[in-house]
């Protein structure tokens, strides 16, 4: 009975056979050329894509890091700035109050000496109208006298001219 | 009823050699063969171009393999897991594909409406005798070389995960860990249990077949009928062009949804077959 139903549907050996063959041809190749390599190549693209997100994550870390480094090396270098900057103030302050001081010691000697010169030239002046006037005083007594002085009288009337022009 | 009948009797339930090769070496050519070769040489030729210069950043030919062999290969390891997706991959793929391709080459024209019969005028047929290509899972004895190869790999990969004893125990050995005097009544039942599991094992091949053979068959059967609905009801020579044309549109979508689920049902099938009788090992 199955071979007489098989039979009505064609199905034959040599037939079946060749069908199997063609199936099998089929299933080698794409065995071959088709899932292999493209399975291979599928594994290697999923290896790519893991070590490309591994070197992702490292880069990230990396990044942190010198970020990190960055703002570390940055505070430094402002600590140090401003550690130059005020010991740069305070040079100035220091070198500003030097020459203040060093300008007033100057202008206090300019002033002593000025007050010295000063003081000598009116000496100077004072023993000069001294001697006009006690000159003056001679020239008018031997005029009003109407004689000439002897060294005695001369000498005797510039200590007196002298003693009041001191007074 | 009676307006069905030419139609019926021109769809052949088996393929057939043409009768130039009748008597020839070519005798076991069939017009059914003649298409599984065609297939074949399509399958090769278009694996064969997408895959000639296979690279990590794909072209459009390669993206479109990988798409569908990554596809699969998701599908048959979510149901087989990784090991022995890896040892049956080859073969399901196979399937898909073949049976896919095989049952859409059935829809172009001229399967089944080209080759030799009783002349009618110039290059026309009154009646077809032997059409010159078979869609070739309307071809039991294709259907059944599938069912048979993928009954021998199953066999073959089963006694490789369970050995013979395994499989046999699975067959007819008690489930659930029953121990005790219960056992004299569970045993006979169990084995009755794996007696039936046979019968099911043995009758697998020709279900596979006889499924994929009569849907794709039956497809082929009802685009015929659609084609010469106007020949059926009389209808005028130019009503008979016009309705041959119009009336099987509808059904090459539903032949194009048949073909691809035939595919899959045959696929899917091997695989929990496969699943059934593998996987608790892996476990």
């Amino acid at each position: 009975m199955i071979t007489q139903i098989l039979s009505n549907f064609g199905v034959t050996w040599p037939h079946f056979i060749a069908q199997t063959l063609l199936f099998l041809i089929a299933l080698y190749v794409l065995s071959r050329y088709a899932y292999a390599p493209i399975l291979n190549i599928l594994e290697e693209r999923r290896k790519r894509i893991e070590e490309g997100q591994l070197n992702a994550e490292k880069i990230k870390k990396q990044l942190a890091e010198a970020e990190l480094r960055y703002q570390e090396v940055l505070r430094k270098a402002n600590d140090d700035a401003q550690i130059l900057v005020e010991e740069s103030r305070k040079n100035n302050e220091a070198f500003s109050q030097r020459e203040m001081d060093r300008a007033v010691k100057e202008s206090a000697a300019i002033v002593d000496r000025a007050r010295a010169e000063i003081a000598s030239e009116r000496v100077r002046m004072v023993d000069e109208v001294k001697r006009e006037m006690v000159s003056l005083v001679i020239k008018t007594t031997a005029s009003v006298a109407g004689k000439v002085l002897t060294q005695d009288d001369q000498k005797r009337l510039t200590e007196e001219a002298q003693k009041s022009l001191a007074a | 009823m009676v307006l069905t009948l030419p139609i019926l009797a021109s769809a052949a339930l088996s393929a057939e050699t043409p009768a130039v090769f009748e008597n020839s070496f070519l005798a076991w050519l069939t017009n059914s063969i003649f298409v599984t070769a065609i297939v074949v040489g399509v399958i090769v030729w278009i694996v064969r171009s997408c895959t000639r210069k296979l690279e990590l950043i794909p072209g459009a030919g390669q993206n479109f393999l990988e798409a569908v062999v990554e596809g699969a290969y998701g599908a048959a390891e979510s149901i087989l897991g990784d090991k022995m997706t890896r040892k049956a991959f080859p073969l399901l793929a196979t399937l898909f594909i073949f049976i896919l391709m095989s049952n859409w080459f059935g829809l172009l024209p001229g399967v089944g409406s080209i080759g030799w019969g009783v002349k009618e005028g110039f290059l026309s047929l009154k009646e077809m005798e032997v059409p010159l290509l078979r869609a070739t899972t309307a071809d039991l004895n294709m259907t059944f070389a599938l069912a048979a190869v993928s009954m021998i790999l199953w066999f073959y990969w089963t006694m490789r995960v369970t050995g013979p004893v395994g499989f046999i125990k699975e067959l007819f050995g008690v489930k659930g860990g029953m121990s005790g005097p219960i056992l004299l009544f569970l045993v006979p039942l169990f084995l009755f249990i794996g007696l039936l599991e046979v019968v099911s094992i043995l009758v697998r091949p020709i279900s596979l077949s006889f499924r994929l053979y009569g849907n794709i068959s039956a497809g082929e059967n009802m685009m015929g009928t659609m084609i010469n609905i106007g020949n059926m009801f009389h209808c005028p020579h130019w009503l008979t062009a016009v309705l041959s044309v119009i009336v099987p549109i509808p059904f090459y979508f539903l032949e194009l949804l048949v073909g691809f689920l035939q595919a899959m049902i045959f696929t899917v099938l091997v695989v929990v077959y496969l699943q059934l009788s593998t996987t608790h090992e892996e476990h």
